[in-house]
């Protein structure tokens, strides 16, 4: 596989490869498109600081930024070394052992799940005022809901990728759209530059954790820059430069716009946040900008919540396609549609549980905004922060026994760093979760949500240990995902067939 | 009513790969070309001019096979012996150099039609089965020795491998009960040379590859 690197002159396989490689700026824009900036910067933000009454927010994106880009040197270190390198649960098979490395992919499904749902609800929540504003219709947000959801299965089960190009353009005028927005807040009347929004007190105050996980939530999507390994024009170069360009760019993007509207709302801006909600960052600038910008801002707003739904239907239903491939979940997820390559069942599950939730929360008359796009995106924030510290460790692990071809600042420096630093925020992310989620400690939230990871994390070692058992095949391939020739696939399962048991 | 020639098992990959009437490919061009490049790798090592030793192809009879396909993949593979992986390979072939190399095989053979369609702005060209009947004939063979308990001769275990790599058996195989599959899976393992297998399990892992980096 190293022969990408080698590239002789005239040789026609490599220029032809080459041709279909991917540059810096397409991943970049991959990853961000599941960072969905506006949705963080005007849903998650405000929601956040009307439920925990935290304003330390702007600090914790650049404290988190610079913890995961530390982790980004031996995470993009050891995705040159190994398969599957898009997956927490391959990094974490080979690093920790396999049983850990299946437990970790449930928690990654529910993690990405819990992503993908609470983008159903906000988009419901956000879009219901705006459309009574523009279209006079007054509709209920989960029929709203519902029908993002309709256009979200249609597509994934045909696979079709919002075009890179439109993605593209979307994502350029979010960011454009969050610095404009930002910097007329700071013109506004109110302005008074907020120390509190960038105190580094906060980091290690009461609340912490919370603050860390909400920031956490915003990057959600850097993770995916390494499933481009292969693809990517110079694998040493092109991954890890994008990886640390996406994560300072979300960075700066979001610290500059949520100290900007924390400043802008002055003294009162937890109080205005819990009555304004997502439209606090539209409304401090609408003074300076007027309609046409508030309208655009909104439209926005709603299309990167789309790209959102999008991208984490599209991520996990290659996640199932991929551990349906390996067997640690029935292979009839590891199954695509021939004509088109989609990975079906994946999908189809995917959308059945979309259906669910949003139908529960409709049943039950749940909170869309914040018990489900608030809720469920931190939730999913503190399970991808699980998962990195996992992997943090992992890589630690992987090179103490496959030290070649990496130096010891990508191998133990850099890793180790990040380990300490990821294990303290993923012990204030578990001693917060009550002001996290804004309820009282030890009632039902603060106590299902950390606990439904653990489960799941348990349950996945055992299922492991069960398969170590009876289909040893099965358990060779865990964390190879669909690349691995071990793996079941059609022809592999049928050559794998006489090792199991019948 | 005698049966239709058995055809190189690129050959016969790609007519059980499209429709047997108006040529739609079943496939991604992702997928199909990286069935068809193992495909003719495969044939290559029937002809005994190329061996799969781990991950490598290496070069055992330089001599053209008499076939044009074949014979411009082993010249490539020639020239650029030992610097890649049969892995890349398989990604360069499955490019539209494998697709377009057997469709040119099977128009010369008159087994395919080209048909120009002509657009508001442009011409459309693509291929279109002579006959049906022959189109269909190398998954109704496979199915009907498997179903007949038959041995499959190795050029058409390699075609059965590869329908299983491209996921194609679900258009072509769904028909066989469990216990045909078994049986099939058993002579794969039994009668389906180790090189052969690993070629057709990296096709299947390239196939998958495509899938997670969206591509297929």
């Amino acid at each position: 596989m190293s022969s990408t690197a080698t590239k002789p002159p005239g040789s026609q396989l490599s220029d032809a490869l080459a041709r279909d490689r991917l540059g810096v700026a397409a991943i970049v824009f991959f990853m961000m498109s599941a960072a969905a900036p506006l949705t963080v910067v005007a849903g998650v933000v405000p929601t956040g600081l009307a439920v925990t009454g935290l304003t330390g927010i702007a600090i914790a994106f650049l404290a988190v930024a610079l913890v995961l880009a530390i982790f980004s040197v031996g995470y993009v270190a050891m995705a040159r070394h190994i398969a599957n390198a898009g997956a927490f649960y391959a990094y974490i098979s080979q690093g920790l052992g396999r049983p850990v490395g299946v437990g970790a992919s449930w928690v990654a499904l529910l993690s990405y799940n819990m992503f993908q749902v609470a983008s159903y609800g906000g988009f419901g929540a956000i879009a219901q005022p705006l459309f009574l504003d523009w279209f006079g219709v007054d509709l209920q947000w989960w029929i709203i809901a519902l029908v993002a959801w309709a256009m979200v299965a249609v597509l994934g089960v045909r696979d079709v990728a919002v075009n890179g190009k439109v993605l593209a353009t979307l994502l350029i005028a979010e960011i454009v759209v969050t610095l404009v927005f930002a910097f007329a807040e700071i013109f506004s009347d109110g302005f008074e530059a907020s120390t509190a929004a960038v105190d580094p007190g906060t980091l290690v105050g009461a609340g912490s954790g919370a603050l860390l996980v909400m920031a956490v939530t915003g990057f959600v999507g850097f993770e995916q820059s390494v499933v481009f390994s292969e693809e990517s024009r110079d694998p040493r170069r092109t991954v890890p430069r994008a990886t640390y360009i996406a994560i300072a760019l979300i960075a700066v993007v979001y610290a500059f716009a949520s100290w900007a509207m924390i400043s802008a709302a002055g003294d009162d801006v937890v109080a205005r946040a819990t009555e304004e909600g997502p439209e606090l960052f539209f409304n401090l600038a609408a003074v300076q900008l007027g309609d046409v910008a508030l309208h655009l801002g909104h439209i926005l707003f709603l299309t990167s919540l789309v790209a959102a739904m999008i991208s984490f239907h599209n991520i996990i239903s290659r996640y199932m396609f991929s551990l349906g491939r390996e067997g640690v979940i029935p292979r009839t997820f590891g199954r695509t549609v021939p004509g088109t390559g989609a990975p079906k069942n994946g999908s189809l599950a995917q959308s059945a549980l979309g259906l669910i939730v949003i139908v529960a929360y409709a049943v039950f008359e749940w909170d869309p905004l914040v018990q489900l796009f608030f809720w469920g995106g931190t939730g999913g924030g503190l399970g991808v922060l699980l998962l990195v510290t996992l992997t943090s460790f992992a890589v630690i692990g992987y090179f103490a026994r496959n030290p070649q071809g990496e130096d010891v600042l990508h191998r133990i420096i850099a890793p180790v760093i990040s380990s300490v630093l990821l294990l303290v925020m993923t012990y204030l992310a578990i001693d917060n979760i009550a002001g996290l989620l804004g309820v009282e400690p030890g009632s039902t939230p603060a106590i299902v949500v950390p606990a439904s990871f653990f489960v799941l994390m348990a349950g996945g070692i055992i299922w492991a240990l069960i398969l170590r058992g009876s289909r040893p095949q099965v358990y060779a391939g865990i964390g190879l995902g669909a690349r691995a020739t071990t793996t079941t696939g059609g022809f592999a399962a049928a050559l794998n067939e006489t090792d199991q048991p019948r | 009513m005698a049966s239709p020639p058995q055809l190189p098992p690129a050959d016969d990959l790609y007519l059980t790969a499209h429709d047997t009437i108006r040529g739609k490919s079943l496939l991604s061009p992702a997928t199909l070309g990286l069935g068809l490049g193992a495909a003719l790798l495969g044939e290559l090592m029937l002809w005994r001019r190329v061996d799969l030793v781990e991950t490598e192809l290496i070069i055992i009879d330089e001599r053209p096979t008499g076939d044009a396909a074949t014979t411009a993949v082993l010249e490539q593979l020639r020239r650029e012996a030992g610097q890649h992986g049969v892995r890349n390979w398989l990604a360069y072939l499955s490019t539209g150099i494998a697709t377009d190399l057997v469709e040119r095989r099977l128009a010369r053979a008159g087994l395919i039609k080209r048909v120009e369609k002509r657009g508001l702005l442009s011409t459309k060209v693509s291929f279109v089965p002579a006959d049906s009947m022959t189109a269909g004939w190398p998954a109704t063979r496979i199915r009907t020795k498997v179903s007949r308990d038959e041995h499959l001769d190795v050029a058409d275990l390699l075609l059965a491998g590869l329908i299983l790599a491209t996921g194609l058996d679900q258009h072509v195989l769904a028909t066989l009960n469990a216990r045909d599959r078994a049986g099939l899976f058993d002579q794969f393992r039994r009668l389906f040379p180790v090189m052969l297998q690993q070629l057709v399990a990296h096709a299947e892992a390239a196939v998958g590859d495509a899938v997670m980096a969206r591509r297929a």
